[in-house]
Parts: C-alpha cells; sequence; structure tokens
C-alpha cells in the first residue's frame, strides 16, 4: 500500500516537475540545448576514449591495450612516475601554501603583498616555462651548475623526475595557494585568540587551532594540484629527459605512432584517479562547519610570534625569489643570444612571424571562448539556482567534471569524435574554441550559482508582481545581478586558455596554431631563446589583459 | 554602469567575429602548409614565398614522423595544401598512397630527374645529410676522444653524453636508424642500436634539438644534421662536426602538392615559385645543397656518403619503427 503511494506520489511529483519545466518553454528549450552540448563536448569525447581504450570504433573489442600497458614495464614506469611525481609536487605545494598563507593573512607588512604579488605570478605563464628556466639554471651546462661545478666540482642533471616534480611546483602552486590564502583569511580568529590568551604557545595554537580548521581548504588545494599534477604533459616533455610519465606518453602515441588505442589505456589511467578524487570532494568532503563562520568579524588575526614568523618568512623568502629568479631567467633568456653562452644583448628572438601569428590567434581564440564560457555559466547559473529541472543534478556533476578531465584526455577524446562524419571540425578554430569553452565552464557555473544563492528571490517577485514577464526579468534583473559572475567565469577562461596546452595541441591546424602550443614547439627544437621571448610576450599580455580588467572594475565599480 | 560592461562585451564580441569573417574572405584563404624545417628557416621562407607570389601561407611545423602519421590519420582529407620540406622517403609512400596531386612545372625542368618525381608528384629542393656534432670544450674538461666513426659512438666513455632524435618523430633520426641497417645489415643494426641505447642520455623529439645542446654545452655529442651543426658553428659555439668514417646516410627534402587541396592553382603557382633561381638560392643559406645546379658545390661530400636508398626507407619504415618501439619503449 505504502509504496504504492509513494511510487504515485513519486510520479505525480515528476508530472509536476515536468510541468513546471515547460511552464517556461524558451528557459525549457535553453536548458535542453545546454544539457546537449554538456554532453556533447564533455561526456562524450570521455566516453571516446574508454571504448577506444577496449579497440571499440576500430575492431574487435579487446583487452589486448591494457595487456600491453601491464606486460611494457615502460608504460607501467609511466603511471608510476606520473603518481608519484604528483603526489610529491602535491606535499611540497601545500605545505609552501601554508608557509605563505601564514605570513600574508597574519601580518601587515609590505612584504606579504609582494609574497602574494609572486606567489601568484605563475598563473600568468605557460606551465611549462619553468622547465625552461630551470634548464638555464641547472642543466648540465646551467649557469648554476657551472659555478657548482668549478667551485665544488660538482655534477648534477636536472632532467628526469627530479626535475619534473620541481617544474610541476612551481606552475601548481597559485592553485593550491589560492584556496588555502583564503581559507586561512576567511577564518574566525577569535578561535586563535582564545586559544593565545589561554597560554598556548604559537606552534601549539597553530597545531591544534589554524591547521585543522583549515584542514578542509587544504585538503582541497591538495586535490585540486594533485588532478592537475597528474595530469601535466608539457614538463615532462621538456625536463623529463626520456622517463616516461602517463600524458607525455598518450601524447606521443598519438602524435609520433597514431597508437590512438594504446593512448586511449594511458587516457584511461590518468581518469580514474581524477574522477576519484572529484567524486570525493564533491560528495564526501564535507566542510567542517567551523569554517563557515564569518570571517569578517572586524577582528584580526592572531600576528605571529616572532620565532614561527622568522622560520615562515625564510621558507617564504627563498621560494618566492626562486618563482622571480625562474621569471628573470625567462626575460633575461629572451634578450640574449643563446643565455650562458653568448650574452650579447638582441632582439632577433622578437622578430618571428609565425610566433605573433600564433600569439594573435590565441587572443582571438581565448576571448571567444572566455565569452562563451562566461555566457553559458551565468544563463546556466540561473536555471539551475531557479528553476525545476529534471536530472539537474546530474548535469551540474557533469559540467564541473569538466573541469577535472585531464587535458590530453580531453583532446584525444575530441580527434576520435570530431575528426569524421558528422562533424568534421579538426582543424577549425571553433572546435578549439568549444574546448576551450566547455573545460572551463564549470567555473563561471559555480560563480553564477552561488551568487544567485546570495541574491533573494524577492527583486525577482517584485519584478514578475509589476508585470514583467520571465524573460524580462531575467534580462532586467538578474543578468546585472549576476554580472560579477559572469566576469569571474571571463577572466578566469581567457587567463587558462592563453596559457593553456595540453588538450588543444591535439586540435592544431596550419592557420590555428597557439602561442603556448608554438613555444612549446620551440622548446622541443632547444630554441631557448626564441620560447623565452614569445613567453614574454605572452605573459605581459596576459598580465596586460589583468589590469585592463582591473580597471573596468574601478571605473564601472563591477566587483571582479 | 553594468548596462555599459554588458554593451561593451557585446560590441567586443561582434567587433572579434566581424575580424574573423573579414580576414578569411579577401582572396580566399591562406595556403596552408605542413612542414618539418625549423622554424627559423621556415620563418624565412615563408616571408620570400609570400612577397615573391603574393600568395597567403600557415604553416604549421611538425617533426617528419609526428607530420606523416597526422597525414596518415587526416587521409584523404588531409588538413593542409602543400608540404614544404620532408622526408624523401614519405615523399615515396605518399604517391604510391595517392595523396599528392601531381603538376608538371617549367621552373623545375633543370634540376636533374633523380631529384624529382617524373609525373611531377614531389620536387627535391635540397640535400640534407646525418652528422655528429661535439662540444670541444666537454670533451677536453672530460678527457673524452673525439669520436670517428658510427662504432666509436658504442665506448663507455661516451656513457650519458650522448644525445640521439627518437625516430618515431624526427626525420633525422631515422635517416640515422635506416643508414645505420643499411651499412649492417638489419640484425647487426638492432645490435648497434641497443648498444648505443646504454650510451644515450635523451631521446629528443626533434632532430635538430642535439646540435643545440650540444652547442649549449648540456651534453658531448649530438647525433644530428648538417646544417644544425654548421649554424651553431658559424655562430662561434665550441663545436665541431664529425663525419663518421663509415659514412652517412642522405636524404633529399622533397615538396609536395596534396591531392585534396582546394586552392590548386596557388599551390601550383607556390611550387613553381620554389624551382626558381631566387627561392633555391634563399634555400642555399640554410641548406648545405640544393637540387639546383649551379648554386652550390658538393666540396668532395659525395664520398661520405653511403649508397643510400630511399625507397627502402618508404619500403621498410613501418616495420623498422614499430619494432624500435619494441625494443626501446621497455
Amino acid at each position: 500500500m505504502s509504496t504504492k503511494a509513494s511510487t504515485q506520489t513519486k510520479t505525480s511529483k515528476m508530472i509536476s516537475d515536468f510541468r513546471n519545466f515547460w511552464s517556461e518553454p524558451w528557459f525549457a528549450i535553453l536548458t535542453l540545448v545546454l544539457a546537449g552540448a554538456i554532453l556533447l563536448f564533455i561526456v562524450v569525447p570521455v566516453f571516446a576514449v574508454l571504448f577506444k581504450s577496449f579497440g571499440i570504433g576500430s575492431g574487435e573489442v579487446t583487452l589486448e591495450y591494457y595487456q600491453n600497458f601491464f606486460a611494457r614495464s615502460y608504460y607501467f614506469e609511466s603511471l608510476v612516475n606520473s603518481v608519484s611525481a604528483a603526489i610529491l609536487s602535491t606535499l611540497i605545494v601545500v605545505f609552501l601554501s601554508v608557509c605563505i598563507s601564514l605570513y600574508v593573512t597574519r601580518t601587515t607588512s609590505f612584504l606579504s603583498k609582494f609574497y602574494r604579488g609572486a606567489a601568484l605570478l605563475p598563473l600568468v605563464a605557460p606551465p611549462f616555462i619553468f622547465s625552461l628556466s630551470l634548464i638555464i639554471l641547472f642543466g648540465r651546462n646551467g649557469l648554476f651548475t657551472q659555478v657548482m661545478n668549478s667551485a665544488f666540482g660538482w655534477e648534477f642533471s636536472i632532467y628526469g623526475f627530479s626535475g619534473v616534480v620541481i617544474a610541476q611546483v612551481l606552475g601548481y602552486f597559485p592553485i593550491g595557494y589560492m584556496l588555502v590564502e583564503s581559507t586561512m583569511r576567511n577564518m574566525n580568529p577569535s578561535l586563535e585568540h582564545a586559544s593565545s590568551d589561554l597560554g598556548a604557545k604559537q606552534g601549539r595554537t597553530l597545531r591544534k587551532i589554524t591547521l585543522p580548521l583549515s584542514q578542509s581548504g587544504i585538503v582541497k588545494a591538495g586535490l585540486l594540484v594533485f588532478v592537475m599534477a597528474l595530469a601535466d604533459f608539457s614538463n615532462p616533455l621538456i625536463i623529463g629527459g626520456g622517463e616516461p610519465f602517463l600524458a607525455s606518453e598518450a601524447y606521443l602515441l598519438v602524435v609520433g605512432q597514431q597508437n590512438l588505442e594504446q593512448a586511449a589505456v594511458l587516457g584511461v589511467f590518468l581518469i580514474v584517479p581524477s574522477l576519484l578524487v572529484f567524486i570525493f570532494q564533491t560528495y564526501f568532503l564535507k566542510d567542517t562547519g567551523l569554517e563557515t563562520i564569518s570571517g569578517e568579524s572586524g577582528a584580526s588575526n592572531v600576528p605571529l610570534s616572532p620565532k614561527v614568523k622568522a622560520i615562515v618568512m625564510t621558507i617564504n623568502t627563498i621560494f618566492v625569489s626562486f618563482i622571480v629568479l625562474m621569471f628573470v631567467m625567462v626575460v633575461l633568456g629572451a634578450f640574449v643570444r643563446i643565455i650562458g653562452i653568448d650574452n650579447t644583448f638582441t632582439l632577433e628572438h622578437f622578430t618571428n612571424r609565425s610566433g605573433w601569428d600564433s600569439l594573435y590567434i590565441s587572443i582571438v581564440v581565448s576571448f571567444l571562448a572566455a565569452i562563451l564560457a562566461a555566457t553559458i555559466g551565468m544563463l546556466q547559473g540561473y536555471l539551475f539556482a531557479r528553476k525545476t529541472i529534471p536530472g539537474k543534478k546530474v548535469l551540474e556533476f557533469l559540467t564541473l567534471f569538466g573541469l577535472a578531465v585531464p587535458g590530453t584526455v580531453m583532446g584525444i577524446g575530441y580527434v576520435l569524435i570530431f575528426n569524421g562524419p558528422p562533424f568534421f571540425l579538426t582543424g577549425t578554430v571553433l572546435l578549439i574554441v568549444l574546448n576551450m569553452t566547455f573545460r572551463k565552464i564549470g567555473v563561471g557555473l559555480e560563480a553564477s550559482i552561488s551568487k544567485m544563492h546570495q541574491i533573494d528571490t524577492s527583486m525577482e517577485e517584485a519584478s514578475s508582481d509589476l508585470g514583467a514577464g520571465p524573460y524580462r526579468t531575467f534580462g532586467k534583473v538578474v543578468v546585472p545581478l549576476l554580472s560579477p559572475a559572469f566576469v569571474a567565469g571571463f577572466v578566469y577562461t581567457f587567463m587558462t586558455a592563453m596559457v593553456s596546452i595540453s588538450s588543444v595541441i591535439f586540435l592544431i591546424a596550419p592557420g590555428t596554431n597557439l602561442a603556448a602550443v608554438y613555444i612549446l614547439n620551440l622548446a622541443e627544437q632547444a630554441r631557448v631563446g626564441m620560447a623565452s621571448a614569445m613567453s614574454f610576450i605572452l605573459i605581459l599580455i596576459v598580465l596586460s589583459c589583468m589590469g585592463l580588467l582591473k580597471w573596468i572594475e574601478k571605473k564601472t565599480g563591477v566587483n571582479i | 554602469m553594468k548596462k555599459l560592461t554588458l554593451a561593451t562585451i557585446t560590441l567586443l564580441t561582434m567587433l572579434i567575429v566581424a575580424a574573423c569573417g573579414g580576414s578569411s574572405d579577401s582572396d580566399g584563404e591562406p595556403l596552408q602548409v605542413y612542414t618539418h624545417n625549423d622554424s627559423e628557416e621556415m620563418d624565412a621562407m615563408v616571408e620570400d614565398i609570400e612577397e615573391n607570389t603574393g600568395i597567403e601561407m600557415d604553416v604549421l611545423r611538425l617533426s617528419s614522423g609526428e607530420g606523416w602519421s597526422r597525414i596518415e590519420a587526416e587521409a584523404p582529407d588531409v588538413g593542409a595544401d602543400m608540404q614544404i620540406g620532408m622526408l624523401h622517403g614519405f615523399g615515396m609512400k605518399a604517391e604510391e598512397a595517392g595523396y599528392l596531386l601531381p603538376h608538371e612545372s617549367e621552373e623545375w625542368e633543370d634540376v636533374p630527374d633523380q631529384f624529382k618525381q617524373e609525373d611531377g608528384e614531389w620536387y627535391g629542393t635540397s640535400f640534407w645529410y646525418n652528422m655528429i656534432a661535439v662540444n670541444e670544450d666537454i670533451m677536453e674538461d672530460k678527457g673524452l676522444d673525439v669520436p670517428e666513426s658510427w662504432e666509436d659512438l658504442l665506448d663507455p666513455q661516451y656513457e650519458g653524453e650522448i644525445v640521439l632524435p627518437d625516430p618515431g618523430t624526427s626525420g633525422t633520426a631515422f635517416l640515422v636508424t635506416s643508414t645505420i641497417m643499411q651499412l649492417m645489415g638489419e640484425e647487426a643494426g638492432w645490435e648497434y642500436f641497443e648498444d648505443l641505447d646504454e650510451n644515450v642520455a635523451q631521446y629528443t623529439k626533434s632532430g635538430t634539438a642535439p646540435a643545440q645542446m650540444v652547442a649549449q654545452g648540456e651534453y658531448a655529442i649530438g647525433i644530428t644534421w648538417d646544417q644544425a651543426v654548421f649554424d651553431y658553428i658559424d655562430q662561434g659555439y665550441p663545436i665541431d662536426s664529425v663525419l663518421p668514417e663509415e659514412g652517412v646516410g642522405y636524404s633529399l627534402d622533397v615538396a609536395w602538392i596534396f591531392e585534396n587541396t582546394e586552392q590548386p592553382e596557388k599551390a601550383k603557382e607556390v611550387m613553381d615559385y620554389l624551382g626558381t633561381q631566387d627561392f633555391m638560392e634563399l634555400s642555399a643559406e640554410y641548406r648545405s645543397m640544393v637540387t639546383k645546379p649551379g648554386i652550390t658545390e658538393d666540396e668532395g661530400l659525395e664520398e661520405s656518403f653511403i649508397d643510400y636508398d630511399a625507397q627502402w626507407d618508404a619500403d621498410n619504415r613501418d616495420r623498422i619503427m614499430e619494432e624500435w618501439q619494441d625494443r626501446f619503449s621497455n
């Protein structure tokens, strides 16, 4: 009886949901289009890779490629290398993030601004330029190596596992740092005050109060860095010295041998950990509840004790100087003939026509992707926060999943799907734009949803009470309210698209070569000067775009 | 204010869309070109071609192995109109597979027949050959002997000092592989590479990279190709060139038009231009030998060349590469 009743109510609820859904047909159609696009551009490519790894689509279903994976120590080694490098990088990034965050959030000196700025600097550079700088400095004939060699007879080589880990730490540091810093900043300071009032030393307060309170932020940061480091393919390519890593091997299998099946297997091993981390983060990593207490209570955090301050300052200064040094190397490398060998000043690395062409294309493509991603994120955020949509949870999950899919997997998936009928999109700018867009729409979506939850529905109700229809209300009330979320989605997508590489490298063609891919190609030819020059310009462009946005923010009062 | 932001964004979008549309419809699309030439060389060539023919080109550089696997995957809808700069052997494979559009060009008439396909499916612009680059400073510091032959490279004193490109992606490396196989026979050839592997520090993706790495002093010995070495010698780097005494393989650098091109007229015009005195002279600035007579002297190099069989390349590459993967990706 009761089960029957509950099925009945369930069915009737479903029916009423659907009625609701169709009550505003334009929104319903929009939702369907979005859902279709998410399926096509995020989900289908991933499944295409999964199917391909079993040989589906090119012959019989087979486990041959998985057998290969385990039979050849080489492939298995790439898994071990990738995972252990990612774990190591993550631990180091988290440790350094905590150190710098402590200083930045708990002191007010000018140094904290400097630390913060330098710590975020790697965001604007392609992830692999640190490999270049590391080789310039610590290669077998690097500037630092030479000094060490002549002074102590030391000889070392940065090529290989250690080089990859250092490059990853530098490249992915900002991602971890931003999360840790925001948790530490928004923490309610009264608990720390209480602890120190009760006589606990700073070290104890840190261990017992500060770190436990920021636990979820730190774990989140760690997981994110882990996923990104695991998917890293450009650093192993440049500084890996032949050591196999999953993403770079998958790439070489595709471009060198067109062995898409074997590459797909490596892709599956890339995506499984990412998927697990993503699910864990979405469903099991509940906030402890403590940090939800608002941090804007007026009181400031407990200042650091001299001893702790001295320790973190030492670590911070070393690390931050290292980051700055890396950038200095890129700039120097751009303006001399071959750094360390022939240090005569030259501008010849900048007279590189294909480089400038690719920069132009990168800007256009990233701009289009950013507009698209931000718009979709905004629409989707509104629809998901306000409308009854059947299967909403699933769609939201899939959209955010786009952020977690390793670029290499996405790229191979796009090659598999769009390289033939019915799409024929390979080599078009459109495909690159779509790839960049759908990998990033999750950011705009999250920003929009959280913004929508902050806004009371009364504004929209007032608008509709005054006679505006749902679409007019959306245009006149919701869109302006969501513009900060739009800008956030735009900025993030633009910045990441300008320097992204792992996915789009599979999609370029003559005339659609992108700056980051071009720089990687130069690095492969060991053209350090040209690669540094192009990196330098790319960094300048991204930085000035950020500056422009800040300026717009100031002028218009829209909060970014 | 918020309206203003939105208006600005909309306007910008429209502008960009207009810009994209605008650039593509003036005088058709630019010619799409694949190349395996180095970025620097290719930039100079493209500039020269565009200046002299008025035809705009978009270029994508891919190492030869990479380029070929892309062409095979894309065929019959290859994503480019033509190829400028590729291995001779791949030209032959492309010809057999029917990927190429024949074009009889008058500009190429004085180029000897052996450097071009009889129906005009591909044309050879220049020659290049394998060469070993040696960093003199490192040799001296570490007390290493300068190698004189392929065989010398197996000496344990060079352990961790040799850079070789990966034949999966690099044409330079495939030429080495093929040369050794043709010199020693396959079985002994494989043994040679197994032994060499002991001394190899790194396999690079591009064939030019070893020359640069040796010039920079990262490694003592790089197996690469002629002009890459000469470039650094000219720039004053402490490197020297070695032609192994057993002889080196050489390859013709060829250009062709893809059968599926939508702009055959433009592609043919460019192909004609590649055969002119002007272009060959430019080419000679980057290559030791070009195919048009009277521009470069061969300086007795022929003695160092083995009796290289490019057809062997075309016939055996797939099999050799598969075996290479089995042996060295393990």
